[in-house]
C-alpha cells in the first residue's frame, strides 16, 4: 500500500525533492537544489531497489550521471558514457534514464545526445554504448531538432524486457525484440495527415519524435507523440495509430499513461512555434478511449496561462486514484490527485522546470 | 626534463569534484603532466577535465601563478619549484 510520493523535479537550476503523504495535498521540499547551477535534464526513481539517477548537464565539467542509493542524500557520479576511440562524437549531455525491467534487475539505460542509447548492468555505475542501434545505417539520417540531437523514449514492454522501442530526435523510433541486439525501424502509422509537401510517402525516418511511452502493466500498449502527430498503438499492432480528436494542437511534448488502466492517458499541448499553452491557457487533455477522443481539464490551474511543460515535465504515481502531476517553464509544479480532473499548485518560484518524476514509496 | 614542485589550488566547481580539496602538492615539468598527477591524485577530476578523447572541457580556466596558461602555451606550460597552478570554473555564457 503505498504511502508516499516523492517528486524528483529537474529544473535549469539543480535537482529539487519534494514529498507528500497519501492524501498528497501537503507538499514539503526536502532536497534542492542539487547540483545547481547545472541543469538537470531527466531525474528518475528506480522502484526495484531505491536507487536514484540524475542526468546532471553541467557546463563546469562536463555533463555526467549520478546515482543515489540513500534517497537522494548524497550522490554519486557514474563512469561517463563514453563514444569509442575514433568516433567523432563526444558525450554531450543525458536526456533520459530509464530503469530497466523487473526481470533484469540491475539493468539501466539512458539516452543522450548526440542520439544515442547507452546500457549499464551494474546500477548505473558504468555505461556501455548500444552499438547495434549505433550501428544503423539510418542512423546518417538523424538531424538535431530544435533542442538537439537525442534518444530521449525508452519504452520497455511490460511483460518482456526484449521487447522495447526508443524515441529519437529527429531520428524515429526503432524496436527491437531481443533486449537491443538488433533493432528495426518502426515508423509506419496509419490515419495520418500527409506531410506539409504532400508526397505520397513519408521518408522510413518520419517526425521528430517528442515522446514514447510503453504502459508498464499491459504488455503491448504504446502512447506517442510526434512534432506534430499523436499515436497510440494496442497490443499485436504494428503501426503508429493517429489519434488526436479533442485536442486543440497537436504539438507538446508532455505526456503520461495511466498505471493500470490500459485506456486512459495526458498530455499538454502547445502552440507548434511558440510553445507554450494556446487560447484559453494550460490545460491537461485525458483520453479514456485510448487516445480516440480527448477531454480538456484545467480545473485549479491558472487562467488564460501560457505556459509550457518540457519533454520529461509530466508523471504520474501508482496510487489507486492516480496522481498526475506536471512542471512549468516558469517554476510552477501542478498535481492532480483524482487522476487529471483538477489541479493544485504545489510548488512556485522554482527554476526552470525541466522534469518531473513520480515515486510512489510504500 | 626536470620536475618543479608546484602547488595545484582547485577553486569553485573543482573543489567540490575533488571531494573537497583545496591543495594538491605534486611535481611535474609541464601543465599536461601536472593535470595527469592531478587526476592520479583525485581520480574523480579525470571525466571531468578531459572528455572521453582526451580533450580538455571547454569552461575551464588553468592559471600558473597569474598568467592565463593559454598565454604559456596551455598544456605545454612550463612550471617550476613553487609555481602554483590554478584550476578555475571559467566564468562564461549569461
Amino acid at each position: 500500500m503505498p504511502k508516499t510520493v516523492r517528486l524528483l523535479v529537474g529544473t535549469k537550476k539543480g535537482l529539487f525533492q519534494m514529498q507528500s503523504d497519501a492524501d498528497r495535498k501537503k507538499w514539503t521540499v526536502l532536497e534542492g537544489p542539487y547540483g545547481a547551477p547545472a541543469p538537470i535534464h531527466h531525474a528518475s526513481y528506480d522502484p526495484r531497489d531505491g536507487s536514484m539517477y540524475a542526468a546532471i548537464n553541467s557546463t563546469w565539467g562536463g555533463s555526467r550521471i549520478e546515482y543515489s542509493r540513500d534517497m537522494g542524500k548524497t550522490w554519486t557520479a557514474s563512469k561517463n558514457p563514453a563514444f569509442p576511440a575514433g568516433s567523432d562524437r563526444t558525450f554531450y549531455q543525458t536526456w533520459h534514464i530509464e530503469p530497466g525491467h523487473a526481470k533484469t534487475p540491475n539493468v539501466v539505460w539512458a539516452g543522450t545526445e548526440p542520439a544515442a542509447l547507452w546500457k549499464s548492468e551494474d546500477r548505473g555505475e558504468t555505461w556501455s554504448l548500444n552499438t547495434a542501434l549505433d550501428e544503423q545505417p539510418s542512423r546518417a539520417k538523424w538531424v538535431p531538432g530544435f533542442g538537439g540531437m537525442g534518444l530521449h523514449s525508452i519504452a520497455i514492454d511490460a511483460a518482456d524486457p526484449k521487447f522495447m522501442q526508443v524515441g529519437i530526435s529527429v531520428g524515429g523510433v526503432y524496436t527491437s525484440k531481443d533486449g537491443g541486439a538488433s533493432w528495426v525501424q518502426d515508423n509506419a502509422q496509419v490515419g495520418q495527415p500527409k506531410a506539409a509537401d504532400a508526397k505520397d510517402e513519408r521518408p522510413d525516418v518520419f517526425g521528430c519524435i517528442h515522446k514514447l511511452l510503453a504502459h508498464p502493466r499491459f504488455p503491448g500498449v504504446r502512447f506517442m507523440r510526434v512534432h506534430l502527430e499523436v499515436y497510440w498503438r494496442d497490443p499485436g499492432e504494428t503501426n503508429w495509430t493517429y489519434r488526436t480528436e479533442g485536442l486543440p494542437t497537436h504539438f507538446g511534448f508532455a505526456a503520461a499513461i495511466h498505471p493500470k488502466d490500459p485506456k486512459t492517458a495526458w498530455c499538454i499541448p502547445l502552440h507548434d512555434l511558440k510553445r507554450t499553452a494556446v487560447d484559453p491557457g494550460i490545460g491537461v487533455y485525458k483520453t479514456t478511449d485510448r487516445a480516440a477522443t480527448w477531454i480538456r481539464n484545467d480545473a485549479g490551474l491558472p487562467k488564460n496561462a501560457p505556459l509550457e511543460s518540457l519533454r520529461e515535465g509530466m508523471d504520474n504515481d501508482d496510487f489507486d486514484e492516480v496522481g498526475v502531476y506536471f512542471g512549468t517553464a516558469n517554476g510552477d509544479v501542478y498535481a492532480s490527485r483524482d487522476e487529471g480532473k483538477s489541479w493544485d499548485r504545489i510548488a512556485q518560484y522554482l527554476p526552470y522546470v525541466t522534469s518531473v518524476h513520480a515515486a510512489t514509496l510504500a | 626534463m626536470r620536475r618543479g614542485h608546484v602547488r595545484v589550488l582547485l577553486h569553485g566547481a573543482w573543489r567540490a569534484f575533488a571531494g573537497g580539496a583545496k591543495e594538491v602538492p605534486l611535481d611535474a615539468a609541464d601543465l599536461r603532466e601536472a593535470l595527469v598527477a592531478l587526476t592520479v591524485a583525485h581520480p574523480s577530476l579525470a571525466e571531468r577535465l578531459r572528455d572521453e578523447h582526451g580533450k580538455l572541457r571547454p569552461h575551464l580556466a588553468l592559471f600558473v601563478n597569474e598568467e592565463d596558461a593559454r598565454l604559456l602555451g596551455w598544456e605545454d606550460a612550463k612550471l617550476k619549484d613553487g609555481d602554483v597552478v590554478h584550476v578555475i570554473p571559467a566564468l562564461s555564457g549569461g
